[in-house]
């Protein structure tokens, strides 16, 4: 059985998890680009990145200082198990983390009818739920969003746009970031379904595993053609220069309904995101 | 793209010599903060016309920290990582001016009338790794003043001595010389070409599945 108990403790220890490693995939990724990259200075960019990555692992430290806003996605399999109040048992993860994490967070959160700083705000940690079939497990993913992986993002509703006018509404997102958002990043990008579905279409696009191929061949030679066009730009590794802005396009859709919102997010090249699978039987397994 | 390690604070003329894409590793005292809050109480402080409770020496570097008071024994550093510049444009230029500053530093550059201001007081802007707080960190080897405590530890104004903090890769010099103009102009100009890249790419896989879409 999951219990609250199992819950708290492996919400706490993912979040954690997320602020101190870099994913292999984005490190694998990093890599990649290191030995593709033609520019010397970018590559000395991505090489510095990777070294942070394995000071951060081999220390046990926060990559970046900003440990943004803890986001839980919580997917339960229609034979799952468990008792309790999930949400509050996630909650208190995250509440006991803040207490006692060494180093201590910085507080980066605020109210945003008062602006007044602190390390909690109403709604946090943000939390959303997903039914995942018939599974076993209930799986729960928490990525830490701050600047580089929030500020830049973008919603914009087109009316039974052709494919050209999908991809410039993403090229005009790229652009628009240019060089602040930490690159190079993971670009997700939503289309259709309606305003919330959309936004969580780019953002869960983000989650997946780079490298992974898309199952729908429109949008993977999409995901190809945006991937090159990004690094066309040529704002490169922290946006210094170079041919490496985006590590990865990912991109998911759904219904239209003659209106099309499309939605383009960021995921910085730090890339923080923790997942776990809760089997019924306690058993926890790390995805990653 | 040399390689160059400034001592702070750094004379005129080595910051003068700085060019766009030099990789820079700073030791010596600076100041930094990663707070709005700050800017605009030194704001006040400039209106006031009182100096600031730290000296400016020429470094003042966007750079979040983690600093906690040791009771009896000074500070200790935990963590320290830069915040996007671009943030506080509006504030740099007076900053720049007031303070005769030659280095200035985050991520994500600084905007073109930051630019002119750092021109006009031979000023020049380094990029820091946002991420690299594990590499940033360790180059920070002591905290000898921290101010305006009523703050969050990164709001805060913070004076350090750093060994080769590096490396930094100078973004803006101190002509005024922006890579990151430069960037947005460039793509901006050739993002026609990119598009039309794209649009045949899209053409070839349209014509490829067959389905018109």
């Amino acid at each position: 059985m999951i219990d609250e108990n199992l819950v708290q403790e492996v919400s706490e220890s993912l979040y954690s998890a997320a602020l101190r490693r870099v994913p292999p995939d984005t490190v694998r990724a990093l890599e990649a680009a290191r030995e593709q990259e033609e520019l010397e200075s970018a590559r000395a960019t991505l090489g510095l990145m990777l070294r942070s990555a394995r000071l951060a692992e081999s220390k046990d430290s926060f990559v970046c200082s900003d440990s943004g806003v803890p986001t839980y996605l919580v997917e339960i399999g229609g034979s799952a198990r468990w008792q309790g109040d999930i949400k509050a048992a996630i909650t208190r993860g995250f509440e006991h983390l803040a207490e006692t994490i060494s180093p201590p967070l910085l507080k980066h959160v605020n109210n945003p009818l008062t602006n007044e700083r602190g390390g909690q705000g109403k709604d946090m940690p943000s939390i959303s739920v997903d039914l995942i079939g018939n599974a076993d497990y209930i799986d729960i993913t928490c990525v830490p969003k701050a600047l580089g992986s929030g500020r830049w993002a973008s919603l914009t509703t087109l009316i039974s746009p052709s494919l050209e006018e999908i991809e410039a509404c993403v090229m005009d997102a790229i652009m628009q970031a240019g060089s602040q958002h930490c690159p190079p990043v993971v670009v997700g990008v939503g289309i259709g379904g309606n305003f919330d579905l959309t936004a969580k279409l780019a953002n869960r696009a983000t989650y997946r595993e780079i490298g992974s191929v898309n199952p729908n061949p429109v949008l993977a030679a999409m995901e190809e053609r945006l991937t090159e066009a990004a690094n066309a730009t040529g704002f490169g590794p922290m946006g210094v220069g170079g041919g490496t802005t985006a590590l990865a396009v990912h991109i998911d859709y759904a219904f239209g309904h003659g209106y099309t919102p499309v939605a383009v997010c960021f995921n910085c090249w730090i890339n923080r995101r923790a997942k776990a699978r809760l089997y019924s039987d306690g058993r926890v397994e790390r995805l990653f | 793209m040399a390689v160059v390690y400034l001592a702070c604070p750094p004379s005129p003329e080595a910051v003068a010599a700085l060019a766009v894409g030099d990789l820079v590793y700073l030791s010596g005292e600076i100041v930094v903060t990663g707070g709005l809050p700050a800017h605009k109480r030194i704001f006040e402080y400039l209106d006031r016309g009182e100096p600031l409770p730290i000296a400016m020496e020429g470094v003042f570097i966007h750079l979040p920290h983690m600093v906690e008071e040791q009771p009896g024994s000074g500070y200790l550093i935990h963590y320290a990582n830069p915040t996007t510049s671009r943030r506080f444009d509006q504030w740099m230029p007076r900053l720049i001016r007031a303070f005769d500053l030659k280095i200035v530093g985050g991520k994500g550059g600084l905007g073109s009338e930051v630019a002119e201001a750092m021109a006009e007081a031979g000023c020049a802007y380094l990029s820091l790794l946002g991420g690299g707080s594990p590499i940033l960190s360790e180059a920070i080897k002591e905290v000898l003043q921290v101010e305006w405590k009523d703050f969050p530890p990164h709001f805060r104004l913070t004076r350090l001595r750093v060994e080769n903090l590096g490396p930094l890769t100078v973004g803006i010099d101190a002509r005024g010389v922006s890579r990151y103009q430069a960037l947005e102009d460039d793509a901006q100009q050739r993002l026609p070409e990119i598009m039309a890249q794209l649009a045949a790419r899209r053409e070839a896989a349209q014509a490829a599945d067959g389905t018109g879409n």
